[in-house]
């Protein structure tokens, strides 16, 4: 539709208020989520340290594997990866959940992930808060290095997204993603070095880690907030390739196939 | 009334597919590839080959039974359900619908889904800020700002997304059964009166409703859609006359 398109250019002018509406967007979600329970916006520290110490007793304590700052090692993998599993999961159903926007109102469909992606990573925020208060309590030193991470989230903020969106996009037509993705993450999570070490990743393996989007972020992330390494351009390009891959694959598919949702609800 | 077309239908038509086993499980995508059926289903033609036109500011109604293809009609007017090849429908400016229990979501507060909404609509928030305290008042809810829309009556959400759409940026109102459902006596006459002043001025504002009334109150010109196809189109008066002269004919027949 001609008229819609010129519309979303206008949008994406600086005076024009998309970037506000999408903020308020991201901000009452995340109001929704946290806000209304007890203990507010803490859960988004609860649930990554409850599974801390899980995996800390299963692999420290029962396991005998240790290694230096293992708590921090396993906490960087944790909140990035929960980051991102939260922010899909939540996106699957959003064109359901936003409904009463698009059936009213003429709505550019991308606000909606970058909303859901703003909002996610909110919490996330919060996460990487006691990471960086931890480190910097159990000694660990940073460098100019850590300049790196506003990257590094920006990166993952597009993966985040171009992921939604495809997830999104697929759920109009195969309502039992859902189940799929739940196994998928739960599988994503050992693909990476998440707890075993990098070395252990050898041979075959080692292209798991290419396998999982993931898998650069993780490695510079830890790089530049825990061995105070400079950053691997090598992962770097690896994770930014598939940001600007995945972003682009899930924007042609919502945008094709947005309006198709609302006969299949 | 200018002469700029806001609303331009072309040869619109809407089918959908009432497939008996629709692939929507990969249970089923995977047994249907098996079976390789080429079973379509039955198809249902919701809108065959609609044509017209909505000229800026103008008060155009549209008219038909339940079922009769308004609501899809309207879905693809604000561009959320895509029409089949071949046709289409052009808009200029911004839309807004306006339906009962519609528009907001009911686990949000009145005040965020003022700047959701007003925002959408191409305000500002400082804008919204500005008239915000105008909305409520015009809605009369000045001491439920901070409730979620759950707890709201119906008249209540009602009152408040028509004041919000008073005050919105809007370019063309879609009214979908909006009217006759509307709050309190108070507010109806409220709501009359906005229209005979600032909603009207340049505003382009669709009605769909059955309520005969309604229509012949406000609308310049009335589309009626019968079975998907239009029946009639042209001055309120007689297509409302031939509208109710079909009931006869049918209440006669049967």
């Amino acid at each position: 539709m001609s008229s819609q398109s010129s519309i979303s250019l206008v949008n994406f002018l600086p005076e024009s208020n998309r970037l506000e509406r999408i903020w308020k967007l991201a901000q009452t979600d995340f109001k929704k989520r946290y806000f209304n329970t007890k203990l507010g916006v803490l859960w988004a520290l609860i649930n990554p340290i409850f599974r801390l110490t899980v995996y800390l007793f299963v692999f420290s304590y029962l396991g005998g594997f240790n290694s230096e700052n293992f708590g921090l090692y396993i906490f960087s993998a944790l909140i990035l990866w929960m980051s991102f599993s939260e922010t899909t999961i939540r996106s699957i159903n959003t064109l359901k959940q936003k409904r009463y926007l698009l059936e009213n109102i003429q709505f550019n469909i991308v606000d909606l992930f970058i909303s859901n992606t703003i909002s996610v990573l909110l919490g996330f925020l919060f996460n990487l808060l006691a990471y960086m208060i931890v480190a910097l309590i159990m000694g660990i030193s940073f460098s100019v290095s850590l300049l790196w991470l506003p990257i590094l989230l920006l990166i993952l903020a597009f993966i985040n997204m171009g992921v939604s969106m495809i997830l999104a996009s697929i759920n109009i037509y195969i309502k039992d993603i859902h189940h799929l993705w739940d196994m998928m993450l739960f599988a994503g999570f050992w693909t990476i070095p998440s707890i075993f070490p990098l070395e252990n990743f050898t041979g075959v393996l080692q292209y798991l880690i290419y396998l999982n989007p993931l898998g650069g972020i993780l490695i510079n992330f830890r790089n530049i907030a825990l061995y105070n390494l400079p950053i691997d351009f090598y992962f770097l390009g690896h994770c930014l390739l598939y940001a600007i891959a995945l972003f682009l694959i899930g924007l042609l598919l919502i945008k094709r196939h947005w309006q198709n949702a609302l006969e299949r609800f | 009334m200018s002469t700029e077309l806001v609303i331009e239908v072309n040869n619109l038509s809407k089918t959908f597919k009432k497939e008996n086993h629709r692939v929507d499980s990969l249970r089923s995508f995977i047994l249907n590839r098996k079976k390789n059926t080429t079973d379509s289903g039955k198809e249902l033609k919701a809108l065959r080959n609609i044509n017209f036109e909505i000229k800026k500011g103008e008060t155009f109604g549209i008219i038909g039974r339940n079922g009769s293809g308004k609501s899809t009609l309207i879905h693809l007017i604000i561009g959320c359900m895509k029409p089949d090849k071949g046709g289409y429908v052009k808009t200029k400016g911004k839309i807004l619908r306006l339906a009962l229990g519609l528009g907001m979501d009911p686990n949000l507060t009145a005040r965020d889904n003022i700047y959701i909404n007003g925002s959408v609509l191409g305000l500002s928030f400082k804008e919204i800020g500005q008239r915000f305290d105008d909305i409520l008042d015009y809605a009369g809810l000045q001491e439920f700002v901070d409730t979620p829309i759950k707890n709201f009556s119906k008249g209540m959400q009602a009152r408040l997304k028509f004041s919000i759409a008073m005050y919105a940026k809007a370019d063309i109102f879609l009214l979908d059964e909006f009217f006759g459902g509307v709050g309190d006596e108070e507010f109806k006459l409220k709501s009359n009166d906005a229209f005979n002043k600032s909603i009207v001025d340049q505003k382009t504002i669709v009605i769909i409703s059955h309520n005969k009334q309604i229509i012949k109150k406000h609308c310049d010109r009335v589309l009626w859609i019968d079975k998907g196809s239009i029946k009639m189109l042209g001055p309120s008066e007689d297509v409302l006359k031939a509208y109710q002269e079909s009931f006869i004919k049918l209440s006669a027949t049967t």
